[in-house]
């Protein structure tokens, strides 16, 4: 059963420097009967030289400029060195140093994570109602899932401009708080502009925990629904101990992405506050930008690049090892 | 409550199970009405409000929208004729429209054949380039900005080859940056196709461009649409690059847009509905797209899971 498999694809595994041998077993997964023939086709004549474009392209626009980074990470880089960057001073580890002790680093991932969190637990429930809601067939169900994708859709810095507009002082946001009674005070500037933040993301990436919570509900089987019915039990102990099992792991994959999407998220903070930003919304991806092209501090920005990576990698890394990589149909395990 | 599950109870032994029939609806419900109902009104009023005055606003006075009108006291359109020059909306569009468009199309063209080698052939380091695409997909752009900007500068420097502030500066980048999600939305895509015909093709002595051309080519147009428009959208929808690597006359919309609103803070009342009518404009492509291709593009975000 599984005697051609390994052959594939445990050189691979051994090549790939530092991977775990647990990479050896999910790639040696299912084979069929049959390999031997296949494998005697594919292996003859692969055209492996369709990868060469893309690779080429990401090698020299991903992986070289990665290890510059990296490497302009140590060094004491200005706009007077930018241009001779190679001959630019080494000041090994002082640029790291700065960011921990001497720069908004830590506040900005401080800023960064409780945002991205929070703005997470708020667009789970949302996503999820909308998703419950939206389930079961009713007229107009179409138009209101098409509605319902729309901030999804908008560019982010279309989102951003608009909400800048309604945020303004006296503006429409302001206007329409006030007939209720509620004066809120400045939205774009001082210490309110954190929660601002939070809540234009939330505005703009519910619906994306909505498609995957949809997407989780699609594949309940019709037979649950059933036998739910049956049992008569109420909507709200068949939600609960019925339907959200099934979302567990859509909506944890929503949470990985969802929280990556906001930590990366650049355009968002950028366009709704401008640069320099307020203190209280100076996150990861806005302070690494400001370091360098407003600051020119090129080399303790690729430092704080460096160390976003590094707090990037830890909900990536879990998102890397929840994804399935292959299914049954793929070629280590092709008839 | 009490009557509903009743009647719920009851139902299986008496009706008919037909698909689409209303009782198979009630048996999906999910919510009570009144909840349901509450529940999509809320979201409903959520996304529409502010996207009803996005026109609403464009179409007011700079005054009206200062003083927070939902509905405009005065309608004019004449901001829509201005924002082509005062915002740069005509040298912006055109640049979206050329870099966005050639990013589409050629990553579109290199993630088909990518994700044929990846999904149809064994080979060693397959995972990890899969794995890979994965992880690309989510490296910052605040991570790349500055050393993509520096390798241009180098290559500027000790190439001689101009990139930064050309429209192909963008493109390459765009082009770099979508390549990893719009493979794997085609590598989801291609292992959902049949085997079979292929098999058959080759059995017929087609070669594996044949192959390619011949049979995955107009069996994944709905994949390569997809995976096109992603493409489209990461250069449409990108303001971190854009600012940094354009100068005016390569500036693409969406830094127009961002500069044009930066630069009416302070002084006189900015021009709320040149930016307004700027947005609108620079949205609209993006929602028709969508909404002529949603059934396959929701798909398509389902499956690589990201944005």
């Amino acid at each position: 059963m599984s005697t051609d498999a390994p052959h594939e694809v445990r050189p691979a595994a051994d090549t790939a420097a530092g991977r775990a041998p647990r990479k050896a077993d999910d790639a040696g997964q299912p084979a069929h009967k049959g390999g031997l023939r296949r494998k005697g086709l594919s292996e003859r004549n692969r055209p492996l030289w369709m990868l060469i474009p893309g690779g080429a392209l990401m090698i020299i626009i991903i992986v070289v400029p990665l290890l510059l980074g990296i490497y302009m990470s140590v060094l004491n880089l200005d706009q007077y060195t930018l241009r001779k960057w190679i001959s630019a001073p080494l000041i090994g580890a002082e640029n790291f140093v700065e960011a921990v002790t001497d720069s908004p680093l830590l506040h900005a991932v401080w800023l960064s994570v409780s945002y991205s969190l929070l703005a997470m637990v708020v667009t789970l429930p949302l996503g999820i109602a909308a998703a419950v809601a939206t389930q079961n067939a009713f007229k107009g169900r179409a138009v209101i899932r098409s509605v319902f994708l729309i901030p999804y859709v908008l560019p982010s810095f279309v989102v951003a401009t608009v909400w800048r507009t309604m945020l303004q002082p006296g503006g429409i946001v302001d206007e329409a708080l006030a007939t209720v009674g509620i004066h809120v005070g400045l939205w774009l500037n001082g210490p309110q502009t954190f929660w601002t933040l939070v809540l234009v993301q939330i505005w703009a990436s519910w619906p994306f925990i909505y498609l995957l919570a949809l997407s989780g509900l699609q594949s309940v089987d019709h037979e649950v629904h059933e036998a739910s019915a049956l049992d008569g039990a109420l909507w709200w102990n068949k939600l609960r101990y019925v339907i959200f099992p099934y979302l567990k792991g859509p909506l944890s994959l929503a949470f990985l992405i969802g929280m990556l999407h906001h930590i990366n998220n650049f355009t968002l903070p950028f366009v709704l506050f401008g640069v320099p930003a307020p203190a209280d919304v100076e996150v990861l991806p806005i302070l690494t930008y400001v370091t360098s092209f407003q600051s020119f501090r090129f080399g303790l920005s690729a430092a704080m690049a460096f160390i976003s990576l590094v707090l990037i990698a830890i909900p990536l890394f879990v998102y890397l090892r929840a994804v399935k990589l292959d299914d049954a149909e793929t070629p280590g395990a092709k008839k | 409550m009490s009557t509903t599950t009743a009647s719920r109870r009851s139902a299986p032994t008496v009706e008919v199970d037909r698909p689409g029939s209303h009782r198979q609806h009630e048996v999906l419900r999910l919510l009570p009405n009144p909840l349901l109902i509450f529940v999509l009104v809320f979201l409903g009023a959520l996304v529409l409000i502010p996207v009803l005055y996005i026109f609403l606003a464009s179409v007011n006075s700079d005054i009206g929208v200062a003083n927070g009108e939902f509905w405009p006291s005065t309608v004019t359109f004449e901001n829509y004729s201005k924002i082509w020059t005062s915002v740069g909306l005509a040298t912006g569009l055109t640049n979206s429209v050329l870099v966005a468009g050639a990013t589409a199309v050629v990553s579109a063209a290199m993630s088909v054949s990518t994700a044929f080698v990846l999904v149809r052939y064994s080979f060693r380091g397959r995972l990890s380039i899969l794995r890979g695409l994965l992880a690309l997909q989510s490296v910052p752009g605040t991570l790349m900005v500055l050393p993509v900007f520096v390798l241009f500068s180098s290559a500027a420097t000790y190439l001689g080859i101009q990139v930064i502030g050309t429209q192909w500066g963008l493109f390459v980048t765009y082009l770099t940056f979508a390549m990893p999600f719009s493979t794997w939305v085609m590598v989801t895509y291609l292992r959902g196709l049949p085997k079979e015909l292929e098999e058959a093709a080759r059995i017929d002595g087609a070669s594996n461009l044949g192959v390619l051309f011949r049979i995955i080519l107009p069996l994944s147009w709905p994949g390569i649409v997809v995976s096109g428009i992603f493409a489209f959208l990461l250069g449409w929808n990108d303001v971190l690059f854009a600012s940094v690597m354009t100068r005016p006359e390569s500036q693409t919309a969406a830094v127009a847009l961002q500069i044009f609103g930066a630069s009416q803070e302070g002084g006189a009342i900015p021009y709320y509905g040149q930016m307004m009518a700027a947005a609108l404009v620079c949205a609209a492509p993006v929602v028709i797209l969508y909404l002529i291709f949603q059934r396959y593009l929701v798909g398509g975000l389902t499956a690589g899971g990201v944005k």
